[in-house]
């Protein structure tokens, strides 16, 4: 939550600096990649926490009208699909950003496996919350999820 | 195994997933995922288009406009409006009723999503207007029906996401939503009129309560003309309005009506920082399985298929557009749509000749009709839920209020002239039209 706090206020005060640095005549061309920067990781930490608060958009709470072992099978399914998304993100990604070292982001040539690296992170993030849940749904049961 | 077979079984897997309970952009994943397995694309090639899909700049815009409804909302800045539409609209039959479309419409001006505007109205007006003897039932229909205004009134946060996606522009399709928006806004108003409960009569509102009321609310009103001037005079692009009209918030509007709420401001900014990922990460999915869609000629087959059935009229083409969309729409959601069809809706756009502003607008229309039909209606689902109201009775008080949509949605086909009427004169080149070379004005072809 707190990453994500400093993701969206990171990102407004490049904005602002963009349009305040155009208007005045020199720009400062890096705001502009400053400002991907902070929004693509802002995403994808939120992405986690909202994995955690179990924020997520859902099509039906299908589980939610269960109870006893059988909703219990259901939220482990759930969660065991998530933690193979989870692990897809992270090794998959990994690989991505390794291939992300060919590429360059303009104008300060950064390769843009800076901005990969956000993939894997998340997905050991979301992987590391779904096991936490799992634990703690299998020991206390698991909560409501909230309003869709 | 076949393109078809690998299509379906995608599908089939994103929905099972999905209506198990796994989180709408898992379940996209995990689709994608398990078919590039049977085709010779790369995995990590599908995290990279994970990435290609939230790379674009336009969707900065979305937490922007978020972030102003959340402020606004936080703030308790919004009951001012309330007061405004009560004093204009609140004497006449059923005037709860039509405080909340008025409202909705004042609201829809500054924010970009329906959650935002349910979430208030079920709070404010809907405890008030039990008290006047409203049924729980049509409580929550007409507070998800008016809450859909917020996508088709700019900014509106479907249209960002159109407009990113299919390469449209942004303030073209924000200019169109407006007649569409403003149609449903008094269809809504007319049919609480004729058809809707009494309610309780309250007394016309004096000018003097009128003048203070619209005082009250002048300085959130000024929000959308910021906005929407930025954009027309091409000063900002739509991402730098909303950053604007963010400052706008912390500078003139908090400090000015709600001091207090500053204490606040660093929670309600992580909050946002969080509700913005939730549909961006979706948008990222949904385009890493539009892109598999694309890979296995997906969009050509049904593109072909409609083609074949309508020929080269976009009227029709039209109408099995939005046919498909009013049935996708019932079981996914709006943006996951919006980036999974639209190599479909390029691709016929293309080749029936039709203005993509204007296809744009029919297919936002008709998304934003999906937010309150069953079983997927999301802004239906969230009033019910905070209106504590059972979602089966609601949706059968929504039932009459459809043909208020389906009234807009063949408007929209059936009068381009009258929808793309503001972009053209405002926003020319949005609607296709080009400088003219030998004079002042623009040239529009027909």
């Amino acid at each position: 939550m707190i990453l994500c706090g400093i993701a969206i206020a990171g990102f407004t005060v490049t904005v602002v600096c963009d349009i305040a640095t155009r208007t005045l005549g020199r720009p400062w061309l890096w705001l502009q990649e400053a400002t991907m920067t902070f929004f693509i990781y802002g995403v994808f930490a939120g992405t986690a926490a909202a994995t955690r608060r179990n924020d997520h958009l859902y099509l039906a709470v299908l589980a939610e009208s269960m109870s006893g072992r059988k909703r219990l099978a259901f939220e482990i399914f759930n969660r065991a699909v998530v933690l193979v998304v989870a692990f897809c993100m992270s090794w998959y990604g990994y690989l991505n950003f390794l291939d992300g070292f060919k590429s360059l982001r303009m104008p300060s040539m950064t390769p843009l496996a800076s901005l990969y690296a956000a993939i894997p992170l998340c997905g050991v993030l979301v992987a590391l919350f779904t096991v936490e849940q799992l634990v703690n749904g299998w020991k206390n049961g698991f909560p409501e999820k909230p309003a869709p | 195994m076949s393109n078809g077979l690998l299509i379906f079984l995608m599908a089939f897997l994103f929905l099972f997933l999905g209506y198990l309970g796994v989180p709408v952009a898992f379940a996209l994943i995990a689709g994608v995922m398990a078919v590039a397995a049977f085709t010779p694309v790369s995995l990590p090639s599908i995290m990279g288009q994970l990435f290609n899909g939230i790379d674009v700049e336009a969707l900065l815009a979305v937490p922007f406009f978020l972030m102003v409804g959340e402020l606004m909302t936080a703030a308790n800045v919004t009951s001012r409006m309330i007061t405004l539409s009560q004093a204009m609209i609140g004497h006449l039959r059923g005037g709860l009723a039509q405080v909340v479309t008025l409202f909705s419409m004042f609201f829809a001006g500054i924010s970009g999503s329906s959650a935002a505007d349910v979430a208030v109205l079920s709070r404010t007006l809907g405890p008030e207007m039990k008290r006047e003897g409203y049924s729980g039932g049509f409580i929550a229909a007409l507070i998800a029906s008016a809450s859909t205004m917020a996508n088709l009134i700019p900014p509106s946060i479907m249209a960002i996401v159109y407009g990113a996606t299919g390469n449209v522009s942004i303030g073209g399709l924000f200019l169109a939503g407006v007649v569409p928006g403003v149609m449903v806004g008094i269809g809504l108003m007319i049919y609480s009129y004729f058809f809707g409960p009494v309610g309780v009569q309250h007394r016309r509102a004096t000018f003097p309560e009128f003048a203070a009321a619209a005082k009250g609310a002048s300085l959130p009103l000024v929000i959308p003309v910021i906005i929407m001037g930025g954009i027309l005079s091409g000063f900002f692009t739509p991402t730098e309005a909303g950053v604007v009209a963010v400052l706008y918030i912390l500078a003139v509007v908090i400090p000015a009506l709600n001091r207090g709420y500053f204490r606040q401001l660093p929670r309600d900014l992580a909050h946002t920082g969080l509700l913005y990922s939730i549909p961006l990460i979706t948008i990222a999915a949904s385009s890493a399985f539009g892109w598999m869609l694309a890979y296995l000629r997906g969009p050509a087959v049904v593109s072909g298929w409609m083609a074949s059935v309508a020929g080269g009229d976009p009227q029709l083409i039209m109408l099995l557009l939005v046919a498909l969309f009013i049935i996708v729409g019932d079981f996914i959601d709006a943006i996951p749509a919006i980036i999974i069809f639209m190599p479909i809706i390029s691709d016929l756009t293309q080749n029936a000749d039709i203005k993509p502003v204007h296809m744009g607008v029919v297919i936002i229309v008709t998304l934003a009709f999906g937010l309150i039909t069953p079983p997927y209606g999301l802004a239906l689902l969230m009033a019910a839920k905070f209106t504590g109201v059972r979602f089966g009775r609601a949706m059968l008080d929504s039932f009459p209020i459809y043909v208020v949509f389906l009234a807009t949605i063949l408007f929209c086909i059936y009068f381009p002239d009258v929808v793309l009427w503001l972009p053209k004169h405002f926003l020319p080149q949005s609607v296709g039209c080009f400088p003219n070379p030998g004079g002042a004005g623009y040239i529009c072809p027909p």
